[in-house]
């Protein structure tokens, strides 16, 4: 009775099942419970399927990334944890921080980024896109995604190094 | 930052434990697609309806069986499932299936079909305005509509098709309509058609009354309205009242719910015994 999946639609499926660890582990990242993390994986399946916004078959991995990025980020906007803010807002915010944690655990440490910085360093270092990848999932230049990326590394090796300190 | 502290924090980002309903929760959003697109084919502006559509067409089981039962060549009048529509909202639920007729005669097969699709997007429509009604007004409503169909009697020689809508709304109210098509000749058999003049209507009213006031002597729960005196009592049926013929040859005839007796008793109809209507039927091809 149910119509038959188009191609397409049978690929972004197929893509889906076999990566949904990874999707939900990125949203669990910004949101930080596992109801919240289910709903935006089941939100991007929705937009994923109904927003026919894949053009190039090849770019599937960045274009679903992509969407979960989004989700999350309005997740995050909707809810009212977290303002996004430009770049210079978030340096001045994230200068005031680095004093204060400083017996912190390695997962808070990351939890400590505010989430455009948490982007670039979980799709660099733990899904091991490359930059130009990082670049086109968030919608920026690939300078600004190293950019984002060092100041990302200094917040944490100040955390991290305070750490081992103690 | 040394590699072995991104390795670190990269192990504990992949420790974040998957919930067992990840599973399920993927296959489910992929699930939804189907039902999500159905709904824009059918351009209808209401979001949370959704609409199943059977493209292909389905051959209800009932004469499927049968078809296998009977092999008859030729002469072939099919039932099926044209369309599901289906809106799910809540308090609000309509299920209408629409049945579709195909035979060789093509004529009345279109005005059959045109019919049935009429009747249900009217139903449809109905009841669309009505919950965009309610909760235009806030209230906290109920609303379910069901209509389907039957195969009441299928032989060589006729097939007796039944509709039926069931409307919930508080109570429920149930309305039936039946068309009788004999297969060999591919006519719509209608009940004036069946008898030589009008008289039928006497003579089949005559009986029903009779039937009534016997079945609540021998069943006191049993009520009909059919006091001459009250406004509501049953005095006659229509020229046109609904009717079916059953495998045995006889006519039968069916009343709405609450058209003939109180709520509680549902549908009702009654079979006609043949020799009451002997002297004006037309030939003893329908009924004997």
């Amino acid at each position: 009775m149910l119509r038959k999946k188009p191609r397409q639609e049978e690929m972004i499926a197929e893509y889906v099942i076999q990566n949904k660890e990874r999707f939900y582990r990125l949203a669990y990242s910004y949101v930080q419970n596992p109801d919240d993390a289910l709903d935006i994986v089941q939100d991007s399946i929705h937009k994923a399927i109904t927003s026919k916004t894949l053009k190039d078959e090849k770019a599937i991995k960045s274009w679903f990334y992509r969407i979960v990025v989004n989700t999350s980020l309005d997740f995050l906007r909707r809810k009212k944890k977290v303002t996004v803010v430009d770049d210079s807002t978030i340096q001045l915010h994230m200068s005031g921080h680095e004093d204060h944690y400083t017996d912190i655990d390695l997962h808070q440490s990351l939890n400590e980024l505010v989430p455009e910085y948490r982007s670039v360093v979980i799709l660099r270092y733990f899904e091991d896109l490359k930059l130009e990848e990082v670049a086109e999932i968030l919608d920026l230049n690939v300078n600004t995604v190293k950019t984002r990326l060092y100041k990302a590394l200094k917040i944490l090796r100040v955390q991290m190094d305070s750490e081992e300190a103690n | 930052m040394n590699d072995k502290k991104i390795e670190q924090l990269k192990e504990q980002y992949k420790e974040i434990p998957i919930p067992l309903e990840l599973n399920r929760v993927v296959y489910q959003a992929l699930e939804k697609r189907n039902s999500r697109k159905a709904l824009y084919r059918w351009g209808v502006g209401v979001a949370a309806a959704i609409i199943i559509f059977t493209t292909s067409i389905n051959v209800s089981p009932a004469f499927a069986k049968k078809l296998t039962d009977v092999p008859v060549v030729g002469d072939i009048v099919e039932v099926l499932t044209f369309k599901k529509i289906a809106v799910d909202e809540g308090n609000y639920q309509a299920d209408l299936d629409v049945p579709k007729v195909e035979m060789d005669n093509e004529a009345l097969e279109e005005g059959l079909n045109s019919k049935y699709l009429e009747e249900s997007k009217a139903l449809y429509e109905k009841f669309m305005s009505d919950m965009q009604a309610q909760k235009a007004i806030g209230e906290d409503g109920h609303l379910r509509v069901d209509s389907g169909f039957e195969i009441k009697t299928e032989t060589d020689h006729i097939l007796s098709i039944g509709r039926y809508v069931e409307e919930t709304q508080g109570s429920s109210m149930t309305t039936l309509h039946y068309d009788t098509i004999d297969k060999q000749k591919q006519l719509l058999v209608t009940l004036p058609s069946l008898f030589k003049d009008d008289t039928y209507i006497e003579a089949i009213s005559a009986n029903i009354k009779a039937q009534m006031r016997q079945q609540m002597e021998v069943d006191t729960s049993k009520t009909y309205w059919l006091e001459p005196s009250e406004p509501d009592g049953f005095k006659s049926i229509s020229k046109d009242q609904e009717f079916y013929i059953n495998a045995d040859n006889q006519l039968v005839i069916s009343f709405d719910e609450f058209e003939v007796a109180p709520g509680y008793m549902g549908v009702v109809e009654f079979v006609i015994p043949t020799d009451v209507v002997a002297d004006v039927v037309v030939s003893d091809e329908y009924l004997k």
